[in-house]
């Protein structure tokens, strides 16, 4: 099995996150004060936002990886990239599932089509479609192209998503720790926005990286199969 | 007898105080009992980590058993 010290590095850094994750939810519920105008309910933001710092990293990724891997050719950058991009659709229905659920008390409505929510459904389809145009071509060096392409398309929409709620307006309240003048969140609840994104980072960079060695063993099958067959 | 008309108009008065108080609680979700209503955003809260815990342990358990099995096929 190749990339043993890549998995074992994984392995540990996955482990890491789920220890962060347990201690963000002790700090959630038993240690973060209850936000004055929202109560309870405001307490879905620390699982909330993190999911979609990681979900727009991952999809960075795919985006960095599938321009090397069309200029460079090198298969390594488009296995990243597929790794990057299943952990950014998991980060991001996190965002599209837990989002609505605050917002039918803090909005009184589950959904509604402003800026930031439907460009992020927006991103959500784009990333579906990269797997679907990789599975749907005959030719896989052709079907890896044209999800590199996807792949770079796609991530143009995560900085109209942060720009969105400053531009447009907006029901989406607007960012209160990445912001140009700083983060405007009480001291408890920024550590426990920080343990949150911690935690996830961690997780998804484990996940992220054994995920990634299964991309090389199954070329490495691929190339074994080839050479049985001739 | 004046006693019990006093009584009577303060018990209105306070009921008529407390009805007014609950209306705009109870017009935020109709159909709901408050109990009910104050309830829902623990639920709400408990449901969005239940999903993100449910998604990424999903997405572990998919990457696990995909690792095990190009793991046997190399073997092979």
């Amino acid at each position: 099995m190749p990339s043993k010290n890549v998995r074992t590095a994984g392995g540990v850094m996955a482990m890491l996150g789920v220890v962060g994750v347990l201690v963000l939810h002790w700090m959630v519920f038993f240690w973060t004060p209850t936000e004055a105008n929202q109560g309870i309910i405001q307490r879905i933001f620390y699982i909330h936002m993190p999911s979609a710092v990681v979900a727009f990293l991952a999809f960075g990724i795919v985006a960095i990886c599938s321009a090397l891997y069309l200029w460079l050719g090198d298969d390594h950058l488009d296995q990243a990239a597929v790794a990057a991009a299943e952990g950014g659709i998991v980060f991001t229905t996190i965002v599209l599932l837990t989002g609505p659920l605050w917002g039918r008390i803090a909005w009184g409505t589950y959904w509604t089509w402003e800026p930031r929510l439907t460009l992020t459904l927006l991103l959500w389809f784009i990333y579906l479609g990269y797997f679907l145009v990789r599975a749907s071509t005959e030719n896989p060096d052709r079907g890896k192209r044209f999800a590199a392409v996807v792949g770079i398309v796609g991530a143009l929409d995560i900085p109209l998503i942060h720009l969105s709620v400053r531009w447009f307006r907006s029901l989406h309240p607007g960012p209160v720790v990445i912001k140009p003048e700083g983060p405007t969140l009480a001291p408890q609840m920024m550590t426990t926005i920080m343990v949150g994104l911690v935690s996830l980072l961690l997780l998804f960079a484990g996940i992220f990286l054994i995920r990634y060695t299964i991309e090389v063993a199954k070329q490495t099958l691929d190339v074994r199969d080839q050479q049985a067959r001739v | 007898m004046l006693l019990s008309k006093r009584l009577l108009r303060r018990c209105a008065t306070a009921l008529l105080g407390l009805l007014i108080a609950a209306t705009p609680a109870l017009a935020q979700m109709p159909g709901q009992d408050l109990g009910a209503q104050t309830m829902r955003p623990y639920r709400f809260v408990f449901i969005a980590y239940a999903i993100a815990w449910i998604l990424v342990f999903g997405w572990v358990v998919s990457v696990a058993r995909r690792l095990s099995h190009l793991a046997r096929r190399l073997e092979e």
